[in-house]
């Protein structure tokens, strides 16, 4: 019998080891959510822009480039959200300031947050914010209408990067989304909270 | 080479549970094989009506019977993830595999045998949760690729997609536990001798696709239950208003995808392999390089995901890498290929019923792959990305394949199964209805695909109503062979003959021949021993002789 509860010993080794690569990978999935942001902030991935430990230029070349602004609303939350410019022509590594403006249309205050993104997606990672509204909860009283300010610039190393040294024209998007629970009061708190609340779900 | 016995197996008594007793609460790998069995006859069957419901709508142009197309959109998706979960799944590795993996590496049962319980009766209570989800509010109307936004609250409000996620939660569940159970069964249960390089194909066929299971179906488990928290807790990881990516899921779900393919076609090889060397007479041609092409299928299966997502908008350095990796899987099975030719290559080839599915899934099983070839191009993907091209690729390489070994399977081991050997000439009829059947319902999608129709879509311009009529024609005939194999069930069980221990001469020289027919409640109780010139898979290395 010391025979059999021997191989009954290994086979529940090998059961636990099994049972550890299964929850292993359970976890991997998850962690795989902020790997995947962290994955996107780096390179730029799914146009992705650099807002983070972003300091201002250290040089500015002659090369320039034109650089566009989208906006869009999520039809659920009833603003109006327009670039004050549509396009901007910059140099390399030069920085400037540009304005969205948003007007809540409705009767009753709401709050959103915008989400963002670069086309093409090569030039995403030379897209630098400094400064930016990016997933901002705004509140907006009927009727008010804000000012928005976005500080970039784009990084100069975009000019030795075989895949995006031939792109000319920068798209920077934004879409506005109604946020969940206009009645908590704690809109406009900063965005930087914000997103590392989120990133604690992952 | 006679039977040594190895003491040390006395724990089983001859306790026999009868009545519903014996199924409930069975532990036996032969009953729960069979009830896995029969849980895949039973989807098969619905899953096939609902097939049979979408090429009637599709026969001609124009809504014809789905005024609800959200009900035609269910219908797609239940159809698929029924076949792929509740058919192929069940039948390959729970019955298949439960039956006949311990039976070929000399093991009394499997190493536990309380745990493969609990993993059929966990897929069963998955397929009812997901053919209620049908009968649930608005139904599932995702596809089976339950892609976000679509899947998310917004556009899917009912209760109907929880059900849905929470039915594959389980049938996960339900096959991590049997992917454990039968890597441990292979890793320490195998008769003495029975070294790793000495295992039959379909022993490897199931290891391999054991640690598939093992490594991509807790990484489903995760996405979907992201995609249930995102639907009723609130978070965000994939919806964009939150800050989420749709992507991620898209990544996450092909992550398990693409491997969950090799989890359906690799049972199969090693099922082929097993047929084309018992009706060939011979030990199939390069055997090592057989088992290590499979082991190289599963690892290059991980590292190919994205090609499922060439139009989703990843870089051109990401669909370029994807376009070689995807390519190089056609190395390791065109060794596969070619080796089940060389086997048969010189062999004194017996026609019988196994033989001819084994020879249809070759056919069926190059042509998909060849489709696969061209789709793994990132450009050509671009034009052919959900047309019917890619509808009619996939039910080549891994759907009706799958279901000819799984055919194959049945005719080549109903005999040890049940005792009762098929009618050879009606199993010859039935070969040659599906076969023409799913062929002239098949590759006519090529050409419908080539002309830019979509799938998923009930309807379509006047301009493809020709192939889509041959093709609903094909659907009818594959009823009719459908239909006739449960008839041969039924009539096997009426009318077989009996079986003998071995049926199929001295090209069959696994262990399960070496147990009389139908195979008794407890097998291998005294172990066997293979010697060291023996190969359990092949006469000319041996074989395995009957006990006196």
């Amino acid at each position: 019998m010391s025979d059999k509860a021997g191989r009954d010993r290994k086979k529940a080794r090998s059961a636990v080891v099994l049972f550890a690569i299964a929850g292993g990978m359970v976890g991997l999935s998850f962690a795989s959510v902020p790997l995947y942001r962290a994955f996107c902030q780096a390179t730029g991935y799914g146009g992705t822009p650099r807002t983070e430990n972003v300091t201002a230029p250290t040089t500015i070349t002659d090369r320039r480039v034109t650089v566009q602004f989208d906006a869009n609303v999520n039809p659920e939350l009833p603003w109006r959200f327009k670039p004050v410019q549509r396009s901007v022509d910059v140099r390399l590594g030069e920085e400037t300031l540009i304005h969205y403006t948003a007007t809540n249309l409705s009767d009753r205050p709401l709050t959103g947050t915008a989400t963002f993104n670069v086309s093409p997606d090569a030039a995403a990672q030379y897209f630098s914010k400094i400064q930016c509204f990016c997933f901002t909860e705004q509140t907006l009283a009927p009727g008010q209408e804000v000012s928005m300010p976005v500080l970039f610039y784009v990084d100069p190393a975009i000019a030795a990067d075989a895949d995006a040294r031939d792109i000319s024209t920068i798209t920077l998007s934004y879409t506005f989304y109604r946020t969940n629970g206009d009645d908590k009061n704690n809109a406009n708190s900063a965005g930087v909270a914000a997103r590392s609340a989120r990133g604690g779900n992952g | 080479m006679a039977y040594a016995t190895t003491a040390g197996h006395g724990e089983h008594d001859d306790h026999h549970p009868t009545g519903w007793r014996r199924w409930i609460y069975s532990t036996n790998h032969k009953d729960i094989g069979t009830m896995y069995i029969i849980l895949s006859l039973v989807a098969a069957l619905i899953g096939g009506v609902m097939s049979w419901m979408i090429r009637l709508e599709l026969a001609e142009p124009g809504i014809q019977f789905f005024d609800n197309t959200q009900f035609y959109n269910v219908l797609v998706t239940a159809h698929g993830f029924l076949m792929v979960f509740f058919v192929v799944m069940p039948a390959m590795i729970g019955g298949f595999g439960n039956w006949f993996v311990p039976l070929m590496i000399g093991a009394p049962d499997m190493a536990f045998p309380r745990m493969n319980n609990i993993s059929f009766w966990l897929t069963a209570a998955g397929l009812t949760l997901l053919v209620s989800s049908a009968f649930v509010g608005e139904g599932p109307g995702t596809g089976w690729t339950v892609y976000p936004p679509l899947s998310s609250i917004a556009y899917h409000p009912g209760a109907a997609v929880d059900f849905g996620i929470l039915a594959l939660h389980l049938a996960g569940a339900g096959s991590i536990l049997g992917a454990i159970n039968l890597i441990v069964t292979v890793f320490n249960m195998r008769a003495p001798g029975m070294t790793l390089h000495r295992m039959p194909l379909f022993v490897w066929a199931i290891l391999v696709t054991a640690f598939l299971l093992l490594l991509a179906l807790p990484v489903l488990a995760g996405a979907l239950t992201m995609l249930l928290t995102d639907r009723n807790f609130g978070t965000s990881f994939y919806a964009v208003s939150g800050g989420g990516d749709p992507l991620l899921w898209q990544h996450l779900f092909w992550f398990f995808g693409h491997p969950e393919v090799y989890i359906i076609i690799l049972p199969a090889f090693g099922i082929i392999s097993q047929i084309i060397s018992t009706f060939s007479k011979k030990p199939v041609f390069g055997y090592l390089g057989m088992a290590y092409a499979m082991c190289a299928i599963g690892f290059v299966g991980f590292i190919v995901w994205a090609h499922h997502m060439y139009t989703s908008g990843i870089g051109t350095n990401a669909r370029a890498y994807f376009t070689v990796a995807t390519m190089i899987i056609a190395v390791p099975t065109g060794i596969k290929i070619f080796s089940w030719l060389a086997t048969m290559w010189g062999g004194s080839i017996d026609f019988k019923a196994p033989m001819m599915f084994a020879l249809g899934f070759l056919w069926l099983f190059v042509i998909g792959g060849v489709t696969g070839v061209v789709l793994a191009n990132a450009g050509i993907d671009f034009v052919m990305h959900d047309t019917y091209y890619v509808v009619a690729h996939f039910h080549y390489v891994m759907a009706i394949a799958a279901i000819f070994a799984m055919f194959g399977a049945y005719y080549y081991w109903i005999g040890k199964m049940s005792g009762r050997q098929y009618s050879e000439r009606l199993a010859q009829i039935q070969f040659w209805i599906f076969f023409i059947g799913v062929n002239v319902l098949f590759f006519p999608q090529h050409f419908l695909g080539l002309g830019g129709m979509p799938r998923r879509i009930p309807d379509y311009p006047d301009a493809f109503a020709g192939w889509n009529m041959v093709s609903s024609v094909g659907a009818a005939i594959t009823m009719v062979g459908t239909l006739m194999f449960y008839y041969i069930i039924w009539h096997t069980f009426r009318y077989g003959k009996t079986a003998e221990a071995n049926p199929w001469g001295e090209g069959a020289t696994t262990l399960e021949w070496t147990v009389p027919s139908p195979a008794p409640f407890h097998t291998h109780e005294e172990l066997p021993v293979i010697g060291a010139g023996d190969h359990g898979h092949g006469p000319l290395h041996g074989g395995v002789q009957p006990a006196e």
